[in-house]
C-alpha cells in the first residue's frame, strides 16, 4: 500500500512538471518572436514574461507542497 | 526507508526552535530575520551617512535598484506611483536577503517557512486594500466587487481573499522547493553536483523578490486605475 502512495506522491509532481513546463516552452516563444521582432520593447517584454513565468511556475509548486504533504503522512 | 530520507531532508530545511522566551517557542526563523535586520539597518546607517553626488560603490547598486522601481511605478501608475517607491523597495530588499541568506553557512532562510511568507502576504494585501479605501473612497472601494455587473460579487470577493494565499504560498513553495532539492542532492552527492542547482537557487532568490514586488505594484495599481 505504501508503494501505491509513493508513486501517487510522484505522479502529482511529474503531470504538473509536464504541463507547466508546456506553458512556459509557449510564453517564452511568444515572448522571443516579439523580442525578435520588436527589439525596442524588449524591457516590457521580459518583465511581463518573468510575471507570466512565476504564475505558470506557482502551479507546479503548489502540487509540490502538496506532495511533500502527502509524503510527510505516509 | 524513504520517510527516513525524507526527515534527513527535511531537517536541513525546516526551522528548529531554539529556545522559549516565555511560553513562546523562538525559531531559527525569527532569530535568522532578526540577524537580517541588523544587517540592513548597519548596511543602510553606514550607505546613508557617506552619500555623495558622485556615486560610489555599493550607492551605484542602489541608485540603480530606486531608479529601476521609480521608472516601473511610473510606467503602470503615472506620477504619483512613486509615492509607494518606499513600500517597494523595501518588501524587494528585505526579501532579497531573507532569500539570500541561505549563503550564509548554517543558517536556514527564513523564507522557506510558511509564517514568514504569510505574513508578507496578508500585511501586503491589507496595505494594497487600505489604499484602495483611500484611493477610491469607502463608497468606490465597495462598488468595485460589483463590477461589471452585480453577481460578479462572488468571483472578485474570492479573488481579493486568494491574493495572499497565492503570494504567500508562491514565495513559500519556491524557496523552500529550491532548498529541498538542493539538500537531496547533497545527500546523494556530497560533492560538486549541487553547485549548479545552487547557482540556479541565487537567480531564483532575485527573481522571487522581484514578482513579489511587481505583484504588488500591480495589485496597487488595479486599485487606482480601477480594473
Amino acid at each position: 500500500m505504501d508503494g501505491l502512495a509513493f508513486i501517487g506522491v510522484a505522479l502529482a509532481v511529474c503531470f504538473a512538471a509536464f504541463g507547466s513546463a508546456i506553458a512556459q516552452g509557449i510564453a517564452t516563444k511568444g515572448a522571443m518572436d516579439g523580442i525578435a521582432r520588436q527589439p525596442e520593447a524588449s524591457g516590457d517584454i521580459r518583465t511581463a514574461l518573468i510575471l507570466a513565468l512565476a504564475f505558470i511556475e506557482a502551479l507546479t509548486l503548489f502540487s509540490f507542497v502538496i506532495a511533500i504533504l502527502l509524503w510527510t503522512k505516509i | 526507508m524513504g520517510l527516513e530520507a525524507l526527515e534527513h531532508v527535511l531537517e536541513h530545511v525546516r526551522p528548529t526552535v531554539l529556545f522559549h522566551l516565555g511560553p513562546v517557542p523562538i525559531t531559527t526563523t525569527v532569530v535568522n530575520t532578526w540577524i537580517i535586520m541588523i544587517i540592513i539597518f548597519v548596511l543602510g546607517y553606514f550607505i546613508s551617512r557617506r552619500i555623495s553626488v558622485m556615486p560610489r560603490g555599493i550607492q551605484n547598486l542602489l541608485e540603480m535598484l530606486v531608479d529601476f522601481f521609480n521608472d516601473l511605478l511610473e510606467d503602470t501608475m503615472g506620477r504619483e506611483g512613486r509615492r509607494y517607491i518606499p513600500v517597494v523597495g523595501t518588501l524587494f530588499l528585505f526579501i532579497l536577503l531573507l532569500n539570500l541568506s541561505w549563503f550564509i553557512p548554517e543558517m536556514k532562510p527564513p523564507t522557506t517557512d510558511l509564517s514568514t511568507t504569510a505574513g508578507f502576504g496578508v500585511v501586503t494585501i491589507i496595505l494594497v486594500q487600505l489604499i484602495g479605501i483611500k484611493k477610491q473612497g469607502l463608497g468606490g472601494y465597495i462598488k468595485h466587487f460589483f463590477q461589471p455587473t452585480p453577481f460578479l460579487f462572488p468571483l472578485n470577493f474570492i479573488e481579493e481573499l486568494v491574493k495572499p494565499v497565492s503570494l504567500s504560498l508562491r514565495l513559500f513553495a519556491n524557496m523552500f522547493g529550491e532548498k529541498t532539492v538542493v539538500a537531496a542532492l547533497f545527500l546523494m552527492f556530497p560533492l560538486f553536483i549541487p553547485v549548479p542547482v545552487m547557482v540556479l537557487g541565487v537567480i531564483m532568490g532575485v527573481i522571487q523578490a522581484l514578482v513579489f514586488s511587481l505583484l504588488t505594484v500591480i495589485y496597487i495599481s488595479s486599485f487606482i486605475q480601477g480594473h
